[in-house]
């Protein structure tokens, strides 16, 4: 017999939940729901976000509905929640893993999430090097503020980082 | 003494006011820095879409860091130095992972041996080169100003990776604010995140939170709002215009980067330490200094 969420149909996958406690080799069972992560969490006011609530979703299985929900990126990453729980059940581990999760399986990850690895793959940095303005409306680069060039990533690291970012065959 | 630093992304393509007023401040110890050459992104962007792939870049720029002779390693950035640190937990925890990824620098003929100390500009001001030092250093103490501190998420939490004092208390650039003359403020916002962990999912809500803790520092009525991460300074100085329209509140607060009030208070000229760069009011502070 499954557990089928009435709301929604979901219904749990023993298969995926199994996986992100791997992956994250995550202690799912620690959290006894105190709610300490919630009550401090930065995208809760604004964005409704409930780590308390990701960790019994992902405790009933619904993996695939919480992956899909864009829930998991509004978390700000500030990890009051990892330094409060009393638990150890850091919530915000589990929400990079629900993460990693959503990109191995390229279900809803933002846009702009993507555009930062593929720069990352480009060239080697989050962005190219910037023009900036001053107050006084001055155009800058590096070298008129006398720093230093960029002296940028060999190649061989590109090969190694695709092979990491390449999801794993089971 | 001579330190390794690690600039990171948003340092070395925009946010030059950092380099630029650390580069000026550390002599004024006695430190010189060696740059690393081929240094790469620290990880911390990917890590929300493979977080091994993030711990081999870490790594990788650690490794760069040993190769260039480097054992003490300075981590102005908030983001790479959390990424550092916890790639360091991870490396010294996890035997499987270790030798994967030692498989992979040794592609670029790299290999990590661990033997590298890291440090935030903060806990390296505070910690190493000493709130004492920096007072007896100081010229121009900017005595009779009032400040808020801003350390940033990634330099207090996880306190079981990093290196912080209180992560609930934090008093490391407090202290180091009140080194050169100046006061500053308790507040009840000073742990509320700038919001840039949301910039690029959800703007609207990332420039409000940064506009609503802004919005408490007005109202404190004080000179002016220290940072220690770029992205806590792109979010509460470049942005602040923006973040105010957001939550309905003209803001002109002066937001410097603690090296640079440091800089000034060492008596180092305005535009070696890049603030004619500042987007924030900063000037009004500026001329009261000199």
């Amino acid at each position: 017999m499954t557990i089928v969420d009435l709301m929604s149909e979901a219904k749990m996958n023993v298969e995926l939940r199994s996986k992100v406690i791997k992956k994250g080799k995550y202690e799912l069972y620690n959290c006894f729901q105190c709610m300490r992560c919630t009550s401090g969490c930065t995208s809760m006011k604004l964005l409704e976000l409930k780590p308390h609530q990701i960790v019994t979703t992902v405790k009933l299985g619904l993996i695939d509905e919480l992956i899909t929900s864009g829930i998991i990126w509004t978390c700000a990453m500030c990890l009051k929640c990892t330094e409060r729980c009393p638990q150890d059940a850091a919530p915000s581990n589990l929400i990079t893993v629900l993460r990693n999760l959503a990109f191995d399986m390229e279900a809803n990850v933002p846009e702009a999430y993507l555009k930062v690895v593929s720069t990352v793959l480009d060239v080697g940095l989050i962005q190219e090097e910037q023009k900036v303005t001053s107050r006084d409306f001055e155009v800058y680069d590096r070298e008129q503020l006398n720093l230093p060039k960029i002296s940028k990533p060999s190649e061989t690291f590109k090969n190694s980082l695709l092979i990491l970012l390449t999801p794993e065959e089971e | 003494m001579e330190i390794g630093v690690y600039w990171g992304c948003m340092i070395l393509t925009s946010q030059y006011a950092y380099e630029l007023s650390l580069r000026a401040i550390l002599p004024k110890f006695n430190i010189s820095i060696i740059d690393i050459d081929g240094a790469s992104c620290c990880g911390a962007p990917i890590k929300n879409v493979n977080q091994n792939a993030a711990i081999y870049l870490a790594i990788r720029n650690l490794a760069l860091a040993e190769k260039a002779g480097i054992s003490e390693l300075l981590v102005p950035c908030n983001g790479c130095y959390l990424s550092f640190s916890e790639a360091l937990y991870h490396w010294k925890k996890d035997d499987t992972l270790r030798r994967e990824l030692s498989n992979l620098l040794a592609e670029e003929g790299l290999e990590f041996n661990d033997n590298i100390n890291l440090w935030h500009t903060i806990d390296f001001l505070h910690d190493k080169v000493s709130v004492e030092k920096i007072k007896t250093t100081v010229k121009k103490p900017i005595n009779g100003l009032k400040f808020v501190a801003h350390p940033g998420c990634h330099i207090l939490r996880p306190s079981t990776i990093v290196n912080v004092d209180n992560p609930e208390k934090p008093r490391k650039l407090d202290d180091l604010i009140e080194a050169l003359g100046a006061e500053s403020i308790d507040y009840p916002e000073k742990l509320d995140c700038c919001g840039g962990g949301l910039l690029l999912s959800h703007p609207e809500s990332a420039l409000t939170i940064a506009g609503l803790k802004l919005k408490a520092i007005k109202n404190l009525n004080v000179d002016g709002l220290v940072v220690s991460c770029p992205s806590c300074k792109i979010m509460l100085g470049a942005k602040q215009e923006a973040a105010g329209t957001i939550v309905g509140e003209k803001l002109q607060i002066p937001v410097f980067y603690y090296t640079q009030l440091l800089g000034l208070a060492l008596g180092i000229e305005e535009k070696s330490l890049g603030l004619h760069l500042n987007q924030s009011p900063v000037d009004k502070i500026i001329e009261k200094l000199t």
